[in-house]
């Protein structure tokens, strides 16, 4: 049997007295589209931060292929391949757009530390970096500075830095926070696109994306984990709404 | 055992003194995130103005309109150079802060000369305290310690007293909540400056007459109080304090203990050369504590950072 | 926008170094060789080595402060050890030397990078003020070591050496100060073009994301200490060849070369000349140098001005000198330069009478307060004598900055409009 994708053992992350996750536990097969959903504070970015390395859990454990990450630094966790995004854009805005993309690249193509090679020498390199750029739409905007860019293609551009070094497990925060409706769409087909035969972990406020998206919900409520099923049946649960205090997702998703 | 009395007390001098920079330093950095490079410079603008005031009015004058010019000059600073800068993000602030230091020190230079001016105590405190066997202290150190004292229990009454410090206390703890505080920000910021300047300048007035007041004064002890800050964790009151006294008394007793590496060399059983110039270590020999004295601050810097980087009270490694 | 098909760096072509970029280095190394031709005095000569010399530092800073983000307070260090260290291989090979005078700057470089590993270890594990303030704190310690360890550091008279003493290269024995001249352009020509091709790697492209980002470099598999670790070796290295050309041109090294002022210095030039563009330090390292030699010959409160001209960079034009002149590139590709032309004409007078008017309220008062008793006559501007006592002088001055200052302002606008007017239509003509 092979190991699951991601495994979380009774984790547990305090500040302090606050305890942000409690007890949780969630396995994510390889290749599937799993989602985190919440109320808000229900502690979804800190589940997100323990499992990139972010933080260290105060107990419990993180395992990524059967192996234990927790107390790990995040490029040693990235190193494992794991790759996230973040929920508020986290770009390297005074570089070009191009030279973001090929920041991701550099590790996963063996470059490390390397000060002896030309990096725009690099052919392979440059025409995987390209081929990124193609994907997310941003070919017409490779040489601008990346903090110049709309808002849009800077959220579009995330996804493209998370996605270049190759990880096969893929980890988004919100990639669709504050984008129109069809900016939203767009994102959501590249989304797809782009992690296809990947393992995606996704947390998103916008339940029409995740219905939409995932193969298999979470629903964390006060730091636990009180469901974890297909779209379906989620939508149709009595504890699950009952969380939800009045809006039913019926409503949220449409 | 007398002059080791003598000693805790005139570390203690220096340690308060330290002290009462790097916790308006502290304030301020934790308040806005600038780490002032130009503190010490103000400090040394309060021994100046007060040298300045005592030609006309004595010193009494000085003690108490110094510290007022310094902490509108610093006020001024804020609102019309650093809030610029901010713009920019922290380095170029640091940037600001370090070209503002080279140009008071240039000021000051301007005015007053190269020389230390005579600013000295007043003739009221001119007179020795006590004596322990032989070994005197004079009355202007302890007025030195009252005044320090004094300065840090206002400095306590406002900030756990008074909505004001309140406030602070708020920021200190959860400087991310600064944002948060309301539409007065910006005026408490440059009030924070304002009294944290004017605390450096206070300093400076009372020691000044002891220490000296010379363009140099402002960098001597200004790295002496990075290193305090940085020992006791950036952004740490405690640490501040605790970090100040070691590094005060640490000075204090290497400057006053002549111990001489020759003897511990031949304690250890190492034969001492007969032609001292000739050896590759003749400076391992020669070398005394009260030489060692000036650098053992920066020592103690580099060792603990190296045992525990985030500083002796400082919170996370981030 | 070109699409990666068309563009030169994945068309076809394998021209590893395309000209449009070699060219700026063979016009710089033609330079470097006619100078002496142009200028040859010993006078002239002793300032273009020490440009030279102050260009490597200077862009061995940047490697920090411009690509990694890393403002250190106490850079001379690693500069004044490869120097101290580069000092004592001349004076131990001088009786019986093995190896010629330029390989010298090799050993400054080594030694600058030991230092820099060993420090690095733990000073770069934070970035930011931490990493400021113990900069600040190592170069403290170093520079007063240097004065309780004699035998290394020479105490308060420093060290010294001969430069003749090493084997000759090519019946060179660099007695002559023509001589050093080429060996320290040659220097600068390889190390420059070493930082520069430093920059276009991996690790500098890297120096700069972790600038940029550190967290979100991490999230890429790069440890952030780690790039930050080995941006401080390269620059360390480089300041040491900077530091080997010192001992070489200067043949004394004192605690002078360690200590804050010279690190403060070149924070101050690196900066005055711009931490965004790689030529940033060198435009810096020219300006000041010449500002140096002409100002201090000149007033005796040169460093005052120094001062001002620094804080008033960081203040208004935080990109430097570089970034100043870049922002004409925009206005120039448009054609519209022109338009900058009248306004700039416009200002020019007021500006030069605020500027002299300034300096002269300056030097009045500074002659004023400290020119001996009874000296009252002073001079400025070479043909202005008047007694600094007197008030008339200073109301004078004072009149002339405050009517200047005032047309400033009121052209200001002036200027604002044919800038929008300048970079605003080529929006449009995109």
């Amino acid at each position: 049997m092979t190991a699951a994708a991601i495994e979380l053992r009774n984790l547990n992350k305090s500040f302090g007295l606050a305890k942000i996750i409690q007890d949780v536990n969630l396995e994510i097969t390889k290749g599937e589209r799993h989602a985190i959903i919440g109320p808000n504070g229900a502690g979804k970015s800190t589940l997100f931060n323990l499992i990139t390395g972010k933080y260290a859990p105060t107990t419990g454990q993180v395992l990524l292929h059967g192996q234990d990450v927790s107390g790990k630094k995040p490029f040693e966790i990235n190193r494992m391949g794991l790759s996230r995004s973040f929920q508020i854009t986290n770009i390297f805005h005074k570089m070009t757009v191009f030279e973001n993309v090929r920041c991701g690249l550099l590790w996963s193509m063996g470059y490390k530390y390397n000060f002896w090679t030309m990096v725009n020498g690099q052919r392979e390199l440059t025409r995987r970096t390209d081929e990124i750029l193609e994907q997310i739409n941003l070919t017409k905007r490779r040489d601008m500075l990346a903090g110049a860019l709309a808002y849009a293609e800077q959220r579009a551009l995330e996804i493209g830095i998370t996605i270049a070094g190759g990880a096969d497990i893929i980890m988004l925060d919100e990639p669709c926070a504050g984008m129109s409706h069809s900016e939203t769409d767009l994102i959501v087909d590249l989304i797809r696109k782009v992690t296809e035969e990947k393992t995606l972990v996704v947390v998103e406020h916008d339940m029409g994306v995740i219905f939409d998206l995932a193969d298999r919900i979470s629903v964390l409520v006060y730091g636990e984990i009180i469901e974890t099923d297909t779209p379906e049946r989620v939508r149709a649960s009595k504890a699950v709404q009952e969380a939800y205090l009045g809006t039913t997702l019926e409503e949220e998703a449409s | 055992m007398s002059l080791f009395i003598v000693n805790i007390l005139d570390g203690l001098v220096t340690g308060l003194l330290l002290f009462m920079l790097c916790s308006g330093l502290t304030l301020i950095f934790s308040m806005m995130g600038v780490l002032n490079f130009a503190h010490a410079s103000f400090y040394m603008l309060g021994a100046y103005f007060a040298y300045q005031i005592s030609m006309f009015t004595g010193f009494w004058a000085g003690l108490i309109v110094a510290p007022i010019i310094v902490g509108v000059m610093g006020a001024l600073i804020e609102r019309y150079g650093l809030r610029r800068v901010h713009q920019y993000g922290h380095v170029p602030e640091l940037i600001f802060t370090f070209g503002l230091a080279l140009l008071i020190e240039e000021f000051v230079q301007f005015f007053w000369g190269r020389q230390q001016v005579p600013y000295n105590p007043p003739e009221a405190l001119d007179f020795t305290a006590f004596a322990i066997a032989g070994n005197t202290f004079p009355a202007y150190k302890v007025f030195m310690i009252f005044m320090a004292i004094a300065l840090f229990l206002v400095l306590l009454y406002i900030l756990t007293r008074t909505r004001v410090g309140m406030t602070i206390q708020a920021a200190l703890s959860y400087p991310e909540t600064v944002q948060n505080l309301g539409h007065n920000v910006p005026m408490v910021f440059m009030g924070v400056f304002g009294v944290g300047t004017a605390m450096a300048g206070l300093a400076g007035v009372i020691a000044g007459p002891v220490m000296g007041t010379f363009p140099g004064m402002a960098f001597t002890l200004g790295a002496i109080v990075f290193v305090c800050i940085v020992v006791g964790g950036l952004g740490s009151l405690w640490g501040a304090l605790v970090a100040s006294l070691l590094i005060g008394w640490m000075q204090t007793f290497a400057a006053s203990y002549n111990l001489r590496m020759e003897d511990l060399l031949i304690w250890l059983g190492f034969e001492k050369p007969t032609l001292m110039w000739e050896s590759a270590w003749q400076d391992l020999w020669t070398l005394t504590l009260p030489q060692v004295g000036p650098i053992l601050p920066y020592l103690f810097m580099v060792i603990v950072l190296v045992v525990r980087p985030q500083g002796l009270f400082g919170k996370r490694e981030t | 926008m070109s699409t990666p098909s068309t563009n030169p760096l994945t068309a076809g072509t394998s021209r590893l170094v395309p000209l449009n970029h070699a060219l700026p280095w063979i016009i710089a190394a033609v330079a470097l060789f006619l100078l002496p031709v142009i200028f040859d005095s010993r006078a002239a000569l002793t300032i273009m080595n020490q440009m030279a010399i102050t260009i490597v530092f200077a862009l061995a800073y940047n490697m920090l402060l411009g690509q990694g983000g890393m403002l250190s307070f106490g850079h001379a260090v690693y500069m004044g050890l490869g120097g101290f260290f580069s000092m004592h291989v001349l004076n131990w090979m001088s009786d019986d030397p093995w190896l010629p005078l330029p390989v010298l700057p090799i050993f400054g470089g080594f030694f600058g990078l030991l230092f820099a590993f060993l420090i690095g270890w733990f000073s770069t594990r934070r970035a930011g003020t931490t990493f400021a303030m113990i900069s600040l704190g190592v170069g403290q310690l170093v520079a007063s070591l240097s004065i309780i360890i004699v035998i290394f550091f020479g105490g308060e008279e420093g060290i010294s050496g001969n430069r003749t003493d090493m084997l000759p290269f090519f019946g060179w024995d660099f007695g002559q100060q023509q001589e050093v001249y080429y060996l320290t352009a040659v220097w600068l020509l390889i190390a420059a073009l070493g930082m520069y091709l430093y920059s276009r790697t991996p690790m500098g492209r890297l120096a700069n994301a972790v600038r940029d980002n550190e967290e979100r470099a991490e999230f890429l598999g790069y440890s952030q200490r780690n790039v930050r670790w080995i941006s401080f070796c390269a620059s360390g290295f480089f300041a040491g060849i900077a530091g080997a050309l010192f001992a070489i041109n200067f043949e004394i090294l004192t605690e002078e070369n360690l200590n804050l002022a010279t690190s403060g210095s070149i924070l101050l030039v690196t900066f005055l000349g711009g931490v965004g563009f790689f030529i940033g330090p060198i435009i810096g390292a020219i300006v000041f140098t010449l500002l140096q030699t002409v100002l201090s010959l000149h007033t005796e409160i040169w460093a005052l001005y120094v001062g001002i001209l620094f804080v008033a960079t960081v203040m208004f034009f935080p990109f430097g000198l570089t970034g100043l002149l870049a922002l004409h590139v925009m206005p120039w590709k448009l054609g519209k330069i022109g338009y900058l032309v009248k306004p700039y004409a416009k200002m020019a007078v007021p500006t030069l009478a605020f500027i002299l008017s300034t300096a002269a309220v300056l030097e009045i008062l500074f002659h004023a307060r400290h020119a001996g008793r009874g000296d009252n006559e002073m001079t400025i501007y070479w043909w202005l004598t008047f007694d600094s006592h007197s008030p008339l002088p200073m109301i004078i001055g004072l009149v002339i900055a405050g009517v200047s200052a005032y047309a400033l302002v009121k052209l200001a606008p002036g200027l604002k409009a044919a800038w929008d007017e300048a970079t605003h239509m080529g929006e449009a003509g995109k």
